[in-house]
């Protein structure tokens, strides 16, 4: 009898009931068989102790946050019936809330700041020791890939099909959870406040139970302000390359 | 009653709160066994909370809400692991080992500080989630077979060889701490 068998009666899965009884008879006959079972089971009880890892205090502090964001949303959900009026349904109230966080975030980030610049072309400095506060043009020509991918996705999200729309978006929050830390890492915080609010927006396209004129009514928000981060994003680049 | 069955029927806010102080070390921990990815586990965490906070109307009470949440953690961590990754449980049903470096095993190193740890990392992908699952977190042949779209015998092989590496692993480690 081999230790793969032994180790399938350890775990007590994988074999016949039959197959059990004979390796139960085995190990009450084999001393020596029974000795190689009691090793291997040692070993293995062995890599359960408890773990060392521990969730960062910024992410759990997230994690409520979420929580507290998502309950929330679902409160505003109660008190505004869809049947009342569309524009005050959750859908539209989310994107009115979303509209105003990343047009704040956007207001704020392109011109309450000036200490906030690209730095134009690809210069090592640029690249390998961003300072605090410059962004370097490299994460800017990303970003900006990144949004019109994402906007030329959300253009052709499907909204009728639930599973295609939220695999789709469900990527699309990946990315921008990238670009998001990459901010952070950048010390561009207030870039990295407008990338995380698209998040709850995304995220409620992505949820499978939103009717389809909701999620048409997101996705034009979205459309809309991707275009609007995207045209002053892309001005700003124009102005640092031309006033050097 | 009804109001007593109501009151148990859906987890309040607080109760995820509460969850969340209590285990969520436990379901980072297990996502990063998962994925070797810090960034990845968190996120895993993350969509977990908030797919359990959309379906608890769905959550039964036969398990613990910290469990269920776990559970969903879990796969949240392979979806994300699935995505990232395209094609990483497929074609890995022979004796190999990953020595792939990812971008973030520097992180992952240090994070996965323990014995068990360091050696899980001489395991293939397949092996290494085959065997957490199976081993840490207890899931039936079948239900990881079904998960990762293959089949038990691909599992069992995996688990086989993933505890044979690691019985070698921890022995060589032990020889030289002693």
């Amino acid at each position: 009898m081999n230790d793969d068998t032994l180790t399938l009666y350890y775990y007590n899965d994988g074999l016949s009931d039959r197959e059990r009884r004979d390796v139960e008879a085995a190990l009450h006959s084999d001393l020596v068989l029974a000795a190689r079972y009691a090793e291997l089971k040692r070993q293995l009880e062995q890599w359960t102790r408890p773990d060392k890892e521990v969730a960062p205090p910024h992410m759990v502090e997230r994690w409520h946050d979420s929580i507290d964001k998502a309950a929330s949303r679902e409160h505003v959900r109660r008190e505004t019936p869809r049947h009342s009026f569309s524009f005050m349904s959750f859908a539209w109230g989310a994107a009115v809330t979303a509209a105003l966080v990343i047009g704040i975030g956007i207001g704020v980030y392109f011109s309450g700041d000036d200490s906030i610049t690209t730095l134009p072309g690809n210069t090592v400095a640029a690249t390998d020791t961003p300072r605090n506060g410059v962004i370097p043009a490299a994460f800017t020509r990303g970003l900006q890939v990144h949004l019109r991918d994402t906007q030329r996705d959300i253009s052709s999200l499907p909204v009728e099909t639930a599973e295609d729309r939220t695999m789709l978006v469900l990527q699309i929050i990946q990315q921008n959870r990238i670009f998001e830390r990459a901010a952070e890492h950048n010390d561009a915080q207030s870039l990295a406040r407008v990338l995380r609010a698209f998040e709850p927006i995304l995220l409620r396209l992505a949820a499978d139970d939103i009717a389809p004129e909701d999620a048409e009514a997101l996705r034009e928000q979205l459309a809309f302000e991707l275009k609007v981060m995207l045209t002053k994003l892309e001005r700003d680049t124009s102005n640092s390359t031309h006033s050097t | 009653m009804v109001a007593v069955l109501n009151s148990l029927s859906v987890p309040s806010q607080a109760e995820f709160h509460e969850a969340i102080s209590t285990r969520s070390d436990r379901w980072f921990s297990a996502c990063l066994k998962i994925t070797r990815n810090q960034d990845l586990a968190q996120d895993a965490v993350q969509d977990a909370l908030l797919s359990a906070w959309n379906k608890r109307h769905q959550f039964d009470h036969t398990a613990r809400l910290d469990t269920w949440i776990h559970r969903i953690a879990i796969n949240a961590a392979l979806q994300l692991l699935r995505r990232n990754r395209p094609g990483i449980f497929e074609a890995l049903e022979f004796d190999i080992e990953d020595h792939s470096e990812t971008p973030h095993d520097s992180l992952a190193d240090t994070e996965l500080e323990n014995s068990l740890s360091q050696a899980l990392q001489h395991l293939s992908e397949f092996e290494r989630v085959c065997f957490v699952l199976k081993h840490l977190e207890q899931w039936r042949l079948k239900e990881i077979a079904d998960e990762l779209n293959t089949n038990t015998g691909a599992v069992k092989q995996a688990i086989f060889r993933a505890v044979r590496k690691l019985r070698a692993r921890m022995t060589s480690l032990q020889g030289e701490a002693s």
